[in-house]
């Protein structure tokens, strides 16, 4: 009954486009297409292609006038019409307070006085601990492996039968910085723990959609090259915090020779990991310019000399990240005091975010 | 069109509070407009300094020279006008105490200096190592920068263990003071002796004992101290009753994370329980039933509940760094007030006057139109209390202060709670 109940919605928004043909074709239309209501299947799968073939017309006509109003414009000098921007969650979130704004002069005496302001001022290096859950096997190792190449001046430490508590109170001994434990569940990573030491925030993610490197295409192998960092949209508190406890898990200055990059790319309150190697190349004159005719734009681009385009080569594993809790203060669940839980009621609306 | 829905809140009657945050800010937060407007941030005091994070805070709370003082990370504290934050008095024990032994409580005492100039004040602070010391102190108006300490007495409350909640009863006389690893004792205050000390409760039927740490305290009724109310680290609510036994009379367990927070509401038996991730309840503690949650998207452990002396409200605030206006009866959220850093203390300034208006006037009139309001519920509680406003005030607190006594009789005679609920229903239908 759902998928018949959508297939009548999306008629319905046809029927808005099909107005603007005729009005009179519409009324037609109407009364014929309703293809919930026809019960005969042939018949009603006929009439739904029908429909459909109408409205891509329809779709394909909107898109040659859209295409000649613009070439017009061209022609004539004048202003190209505005492109449309397609309505997305993002850009209709609701309306959030607590958007960091460039121009809070308590939000940086914040930073000044947070956890992580010693090592992104650079006056402490991060040192990471790399452990695991108590139980793992092959994807768990293999991940840790990659997060090593990742990850400068990371150390793996097995787990053994310690507890998490006696490991943050070595580390505190040892000068780490965070810790990060990788937990496996059915021998599949499946959530991530960022424990920024001394007494620092606790982060759990979800960790999801992890592919290691050999089973990236194409994929190279990283050098051992200090990474460039690319943190995308944490625009909130909680984000910013977020942004600055993973910020501190890399070293704050860059090999650029390494040509490596690292990139927490949040959208939606998933935060995507990707790795990648980049490259400068410069093409021909010609290449460009042949291209332009093959396209039969028309225009008069003025193509430089020299073009330079960056390459990309990913390296290095892909996952994705989603905050479960970040709790004040290191590991303790049974006494300690959380910052932000994900809480159920608070997914009443598919355009809140939290990051 | 997107759907969004936003948070319907119904607005806060005029009210006046500050917030104490971990940066040391001190920010006032005020709804102005008798007709519900959106309360906001109209001062802040201070400059943000790390250091200067703010560990506790009382007030005096009066019409004339009002009184608030501040005990910092960098174990200082400050004596401040709440109305415009004049600092009358700044008192240093940087001297004697290390960076983890911080003050943890603070009292101002407000009912024993009021025949002395507003120059004077005494105050109890206790340090997490547990030492307790009451002084007075004399501050000139002029210069901010003398203080001098007139008497001071300073004790030992506990040998081990770190001190995490100090209150003082409403009359002055009794101090409390528990921890992590101290058991709760009751300090007389007036010749500084212990009184009464709790007993940690019996093992399980599995035979563990969880070790003590008590998170919060609060003294359950106006003019007894006998009866308090403690928040520990495992999640549970006690009620202990001095007159009758050194172990709880009365434990229940609240959801999974420790009790950071516990208020008492004036009617002295509801109670307002806040824990590390969030959630906050009021509980009705004479059986231990919840009367309900507050519910509002609250993420953040709740640091501090503070019940408005006279309107319906609480607030409450924390790690989240929301200032977040409930009403007591209908538990729903008025406002929440967004204060950027983590929120440490909130304290409500009860002789907040609007400009124009008669404070009683509003104050009578909110309440009476949160009574319209809540009477569809038709409990029986409320009903009560209709009856109450409708007879006037003095009946009210003569009602309210024998039932009170009512109660203390009922429990010193029942020794346990559970039955007390019942019996003090049939004593106020008699």
């Amino acid at each position: 009954m759902g998928g018949k109940r959508k297939k009548s919605d999306e008629w319905g928004n046809d029927d808005v486009e099909a107005e603007e043909a005729s009005s009179k074709k519409k009324t037609r239309v109407k009364e014929q297409l309703l293809p919930s209501m026809i019960k005969n299947k042939e018949k009603r799968s006929e009439v739904h292609a029908k429909l459909k073939h109408q409205k891509r017309l329809v779709k394909r006509a909107k898109a040659k006038s859209r295409d000649a109003a613009l070439k017009r414009a061209l022609e004539l000098g004048e202003e190209p019409p505005e492109k449309k921007v397609p309505r997305t969650l993002e850009n209709t979130r609701e309306l959030d307070e607590t958007v960091c704004k460039p121009d809070d002069d308590e939000l940086f005496a914040g930073n000044d006085a947070d956890e992580f302001s010693s090592i992104l001022n650079q006056q402490q290096t991060p040192k990471i601990l790399i452990t695991t859950c108590r139980f793992h096997s092959t994807r768990g190792p293999a991940f840790i492996s990659e997060l090593l190449s990742v990850i400068p001046n990371a150390h793996y430490f097995k787990r053994g039968t310690y507890n998490l508590k006696k490991i943050v109170e070595y580390a505190k001994k040892k000068d780490f910085t965070s810790i990060i434990v990788v937990h496996t569940n059915r021998r599949e990573p499946d959530s991530l723990l960022i424990i920024a030491v001394p007494d620092g925030p606790t982060a759990h993610f979800k960790l999801s959609k992890l592919v290691l490197r050999k089973d990236i295409k194409n994929h190279g192998t990283p050098t051992s090259h200090k990474p460039e960092l690319v943190l995308n949209n944490f625009t909130t508190r909680l984000g910013h915090r977020i942004g600055r406890l993973i910020q501190s898990l890399f070293p704050q200055d860059p090999e650029f020779k390494g040509r490596r990059v690292v990139t927490f790319h949040n959208q939606r309150d998933f935060i995507f990991f990707r790795h990648h190697r980049y490259i400068f190349e410069t093409k021909e004159v010609k290449k460009a310019e042949s291209k332009g005719k093959k396209n039969k734009d028309g225009k008069s681009e003025i193509v430089p000399e020299q073009k330079t385009i960056a390459r990309l080569q990913e390296c290095g594993p892909r996952f994705t990240l989603k905050l479960i809790s970040l709790q004040h203060g290191t590991f303790d669940t049974k006494g300690g005091e959380y910052e932000w839980v994900h809480k159920p009621e608070m997914d009443t609306s598919r355009r809140r975010f939290f990051l | 069109m997107p759907r969004t829905t936003t948070l319907e809140c119904s607005g806060c009657p005029p009210f006046r509070a500050l917030t104490f945050d971990a940066l040391g800010l001190i920010k006032v937060v005020e709804a102005r407009h008798k007709n519900r407007q959106l309360p906001q941030v109209v001062e802040r005091w201070g400059d943000p300094q790390s250091s200067k994070c703010v560990t506790a805070v009382s007030i005096i709370d009066r019409n004339s020279h009002p009184l608030l003082a501040v005990a910092r990370t960098n174990n200082q504290i400050e004596i401040l006008c709440p109305v415009n934050g004049d600092t009358h008095a700044t008192i240093s024990d940087a001297n004697d105490l290390d960076e983890d032994n911080n003050i943890i409580g603070l009292h101002l005492f407000a009912k024993q200096n009021l025949e002395l100039t507003s120059r004077h004040c005494s105050l109890l602070t206790c340090t997490t190592k547990g030492t307790a010391s009451i002084r007075s102190i004399e501050f000139d108006d002029t210069s901010s920068e003398t203080s001098c300490i007139g008497s001071s007495e300073t004790w030992n409350v506990c040998s081990g263990g770190n001190i995490s909640c100090c209150k003082v009863d409403r009359n002055e006389k009794f101090a409390l003071f528990g921890g992590k690893g101290v058991e709760i004792n009751i300090w007389d205050l007036d010749n500084t002796t212990k009184i009464w000390n709790s007993k940690p409760p019996p093992k399980d039927s599995l035979g563990i004992f969880t070790p003590t740490w008590f998170t919060s305290a609060t003294f359950l009724m106006k003019d007894d101290h006998r009866k308090f109310v403690a928040g520990t680290n495992n999640h549970q609510v006690r009620l202990y009753d001095i007159s009758a036994q050194r172990r709880p009379v009365f434990s229940f367990d609240f959801r999974e994370t420790p009790i950071k927070a516990l208020a008492e509401d004036v009617d002295g038996y509801s109670i307002y329980v806040g824990n590390g991730s969030g959630d906050m309840a009021s509980i009705d503690i004479r059986t231990g039933k919840l009367l309900g949650c507050f519910s509002g998207k609250c993420s953040g452990s709740i640091r501090s509940i503070v019940r408005h002396p006279e309107l319906p409200v609480i607030a409450s605030c924390g790690l989240d760094s929301y200032l977040r206006l409930w009403d007591t009866k209908t538990r729903q959220l008025l406002s929440a007030v967004f204060l950027k850093q983590h929120i440490m203390h909130v304290l409500f300034d009860s002789n907040f006057v609007l400009e124009g208006t008669d404070k009683e006037q509003t104050t009578t009139e909110f309440k009476v139109s949160k009574e319209v309001e809540a009477s569809p519920l038709k409990r029986k509680k409320s009903s009560k209390n209709k009856e109450h406003m409708l007879d006037g005030r003095e009946r009210k607190k003569i009602s309210r202060q024998s039932k009170e006594r009512r109660m203390s009789e009922a429990q010193e005679i029942e020794g346990k709670t559970h039955g007390l609920g019942r019996k003090l229903k049939l004593v106020t239908q008699k």
